[in-house]
């Protein structure tokens, strides 16, 4: 049996049926149709007061059914996958289209071979959570026993494995198994009278392999880092100001500033601060912007998207030229372009979207410390919470757990709490020095555009000459 | 559909019992939504969905875990439930973890909160759509500068039941009806400012179905031309619509986990004068026609009425059973249900007397806030820092927008630097907080 056969037989659906809901989705005029099956196992175990003492275990299953006419799309799901239940959901998606005119489903069915992106070496449903809690005690002992000052630990190890059966009015015949696992942990200490809190997290498409020995430690030493940091930090003064910002996750300047405004669907309705923008200079030939769906076991690789389509390598902005948007298949439609394998969903309830993958900046020339070097009065970042952007205006903001004042090319105080805002464009155009030091972070990074999304970026070490931050 | 519901309830919680639990506790959610969008002119999307979960929570001589899945055929269930038995038995016991006190659980019937809409499964879908391109109508083409419209109806049904082993029932209803709008306009230097309006109702026909794309398109027209100003110390007005924002910093820091973590600001500080003498936050869960009135909470705990805030004071933790076990009090609710901001200990009804109007007008100059972009609040030190959209006005007047600007202080400093409020919150939120201003709000900017 292969793995379709044995994927359909998951969802007790045939070739046949498929081409049948196929037919139904079609029968009012639409231009195109997809079927998503999904069926997820999800896990979580958390640690509280030194005892792993909160489990859980959550099972999703259904099916959506998409139908295009032009732009516009009809989406039904029903999480009942009898032929009954799904040609009543094909039916009301078909409503998007009026001309009547039915298309036929496809006759042939292909399932291309995509190169594999991810796999876990030790599937999680072999795994009790009696194999897990052991990762998680140790990270609390290890945190403890690092620092007085910490007084509580709340830990966590998240699970799941989803398996996709995918099928389209092109034919296109696809299955897929996504494992992901993220641990987190949170660390509150507290010293003279203050309460500070840090935390830490690390998110792969692995399996149960990923709790190694090494993993806690790492954890521990970046929690204990973060947070007893934060009692000497102090806001600084607010206002403009050059802002270094170190490698790894800085990444989320990207994906605010300018990742959103890249994604094709903003760009097509013209509402995106970039969508007349293609093929013109945006920034220094030094800079180039990559999504990326490729990377082994990242947080943000796919095999094939939501629709289908397989994943890639996208440059958005090659050597200062914007190279790409995002493309799911309506918006490559539009611009009679390829898609690029962006068109993702958070599950079966959603229909895809253009939505990033692993974005990152690649490396420059320069080294951090010349770029720390270079600044009188200014920022250094490196660990953020969250963001956010306007995609209209352009303006974009992520906020700054820690990082240190630089003076007279120094880092000196350390800094917390403050938000940093600036405009996508213009911060495009104020990098005026790359480092050589581009790494991916690996945090649990979850982008929240209509709906969640796992990614990941990435950043060399930048300096942008002006952006406005929040202080005193 | 709501007897379905209960039967699969009921059946779980059978099916805890015969694998070994001592209690469990079992919800069941049904959720059917429908939408239909319109882009510019256009129809865009339409969505139709029913789905529904089974949540599980089993605790077995002080273990305790937390299911929940879709596959409800009986085979399927007993075996979901049997392994989930299985796993909560591995992990180590909290002797905190049980079912609330039978006393404090609500009983008896639920009474009409005036939540559900009979007429919601006689709306046509060529009624909703209708919707849509009337509010469409409202801004299509109706100013150059307007470059992108889009115009949604959407209505959802949620109906919940849930019991447990020690007797508790309790079952819930509700309709949602909405009109939404969101509206681009392009500026001279090419930037494209968007703004949005919604209206909700949970009756269909007190749906305010006209007007909504037009405050949309006046908003986004009034974002053209920003300018953005010098750091420094400004009044700050927050328009209704998000003055929210402000107050959950305070929500979070009183609930029991935070409190118990050490995670809160305001831990130990029950009993404590904090805020303004004048500040009172209310819940008031039992209020017809509100979205968030509930007789219960997700544990079965009976709501009732209380002061959060009281004349400043710092009245009431929101405690589930197990934080207030941990923290060796008397469970409250695990969270808000109904809640109301006043500087006068009453609850708004009626025609509002105070609105943004009066409020900007006694302030004089200052920032109004209608949007909030990023940012976050520490959970430990009540430090905020957030980005800002609104407009800097003088004399009560608007004069021009702001762009690229953040807000920063302290959650407790902010609130006692309150002068004013409005009497105006916007209906159809399950937070009611009206117009409010403060004096001396630290801007960063040029």
């Amino acid at each position: 049996m292969s793995n379709a056969e044995r994927t359909m037989e998951i969802f007790g659906v045939t070739e046949e049926e498929l081409k049948k809901l196929i037919s139904v989705a079609l029968s009012s005029g639409g231009d195109y149709a997809d079927l998503y099956f999904e069926h997820s196992i999800s896990n979580e175990l958390n640690l509280r007061d030194s005892e792993v003492n909160g489990a859980g275990t959550h099972i999703d299953y259904g099916m959506g059914i998409r139908v295009i006419k032009g732009e516009g799309t009809g989406y039904a799901y029903t999480e009942i996958t009898t032929m009954k239940e799904m040609e009543r959901a094909a039916k009301t998606a078909a409503a998007i289209a009026t001309s009547g005119v039915a298309k036929s489903p496809p006759a042939e069915i292909s399932t291309p071979l995509f190169k594999e992106r991810y796999k876990a070496e030790i599937p999680w449903d072999g795994i009790s959570f009696a194999d897990r809690i052991p990762t998680l005690v140790e990270l609390n002992n290890l945190i403890f026993q690092s620092d007085k000052r910490v007084k509580k630990v709340l830990g966590k190890i998240s699970d799941s494995n989803t398996k996709i059966l995918f099928f389209n009015s092109l034919g296109i015949l696809a299955v897929d198994e996504r494992p992901m696992v993220s641990v987190a942990v949170t660390c509150i200490m507290q010293h003279k009278g203050k309460t500070e809190n840090g935390s830490s997290s690390r998110s792969f498409r692995k399996g149960y392999e990923m709790l190694s020995k090494n993993l806690p430690q790492e954890l521990a030493r970046e929690v204990i880092s973060r947070t007893s940091i934060q009692f000497e930090a102090k806001r600084p003064k607010g206002g403009e100001m050059p802002v270094v910002m170190g490698a790894g996750s800085s990444g989320i300047l990207l994906h605010e500033a300018i990742g959103h405004a890249f994604e094709a669907d903003f760009n097509r309705m013209g509402t995106s601060i970039f969508s007349d923008k293609l093929g013109k200079r945006i920034c220094s030939e030094e800079i180039s912007v990559v999504d990326d769906g490729t990377i082994y076991a990242n947080r943000g690789s796919i095999t094939f998207d939501d629709e289908g389509v397989v994943s890639q390598k996208t440059y958005m902005v090659k050597e200062g030229i914007l190279n790409s948007y995002l493309h799911d298949r309506i918006s490559a439609d539009f611009y009679k372009t390829l898609p690029t394998g962006n068109g993702r969903r958070e599950s079966f309830r959603f229909m895809p979207l253009p939505r990033m993958r692993a974005t990152y900046m690649e490396s420059g020339k320069s080294k951090e410390e010349e770029l720390i070097a270079s600044v009188k009065n200014g920022l250094y970042v490196n660990n953020f919470s969250n963001g956010q952007v306007q995609i209209g205006a352009g303006d974009f903001t992520f906020f700054v757990k820690s990082g240190y004042l630089i003076e007279n090319g120094k880092l000196t105080s350390p800094v917390k709490d403050i938000n940093i805002i600036g405009n996508g464009p213009e911060a495009l155009r104020d990098i005026v020095g790359i480092a050589d030091n581009s790494i991916i972070d690996n945090g649990t990074w979850t982008c929240g555009k209509e709906q969640y999304c796992a990614v990941s970026c990435g950043m060399p070490s930048v300096l942008v000459s002006k952006l406005t931050v929040g202080g005193n | 559909m709501e007897e379905n519901i209960k039967n699969i309830v009921d059946r779980a919680l059978e099916m805890a019992k015969n694998a070994g639990c001592s209690d469990s506790r079992a919800g069941a959610e049904i959720s059917v939504q429908s939408s239909f969008s319109v882009r510019n002119n256009m129809l865009d999307r339409l969505n139709s969905s029913t789905g529904s979960t089974l949540f599980l929570q089993l605790f077995i001589d002080g273990r305790y875990g937390y299911y929940s899945t879709n596959r409800t055929d009986e085979k399927e269930l007993k075996e979901f439930i049997g392994k989930a038995a299985e796993a909560t038995k591995l992990i180590a016991p909290d002797h905190d973890r049980i079912l609330p006190p039978k006393e404090l659980l609500f009983k008896g019937e639920t009474k009409d909160l005036g939540q559900f809409d009979p007429s919601y499964n006689q709306i046509t879908p060529e009624e909703k759509r209708e919707i849509a391109f009337q509010c469409s109508k409202e801004i299509f083409e109706k100013d150059p500068r307007i470059i992108s419209t889009n115009c949604e109806y959407g209505d959802s049904l949620e109906s919940y039941y849930m019991a447990d082993t020690q007797g508790f029932c309790g079952e819930s209803k509700q309709t949602s009806f909405s009109v939404s709008a969101e509206c681009s306009a392009i500026d001279r230097d090419g930037a494209k400012p968007e703004a949005w309006w919604y209206e909700s109702s949970m009756n269909f026909s007190s749906l305010e179905k006209e007007g909504c794309g037009k405050i949309a398109m006046e908003r986004a027209l009034a974002r053209l031309g920003p300018r953005k100003m010098k750091s420094g110390l400004y009044n700050m007005v927050l328009e209704n619509s998000v003055a929210s924002r402000v107050v959950s910093p305070i929500i979070s820091a009183l609930n029991g986990s935070a409190i118990h973590q050490n995670n809160s600001f305001l831990a130990d500080k029950l009993g404590m004068k904090l805020f303004p003498e004048n500040l009172y936050i209310m819940d008031r869960p039992h209020l017809y026609g509100y979205e968030g009135s509930r007789f219960f909470d997700s544990e079965g705990l009976e709501t009732k009425s209380m002061n959060i805030i009281d004349g400043g004071v710092i009245q009431n933790y929101y405690l589930n059973t197990y934080n207030a076990r941990k923290l060796g009090m008397e469970p409250t609710i695990e969270g808000p249900s109904l809640l109301s901001l006043s500087l006068n200990n009453t609850f708004p009804t009626g025609i509002p007397k105070v609105t943004q109007k009066e409020v900007l007008n006694e302030c004089g100059k200052g920032i109004l806030v209608t949007g909030f972009n990023g940012g976050n609040s520490n959970s430990a030190s009540g430090d905020f820092s957030f980005g800002v959209q609104g407009f800097y006005f003088e004399n009560g007047i608007i004069l021009h927008p702001i762009k690229e600007m953040n807000v920063t202080g302290n959650i407790l400093e902010l609130w006692n630097s309150l002068k004013i409020s409005g009497d105006d919150p916007k209906r159809g939120s399950r937070w009611l907080i009206p117009t409010l201003m403060f004096e001396s709000v630290t801007f960063n900017g040029n």
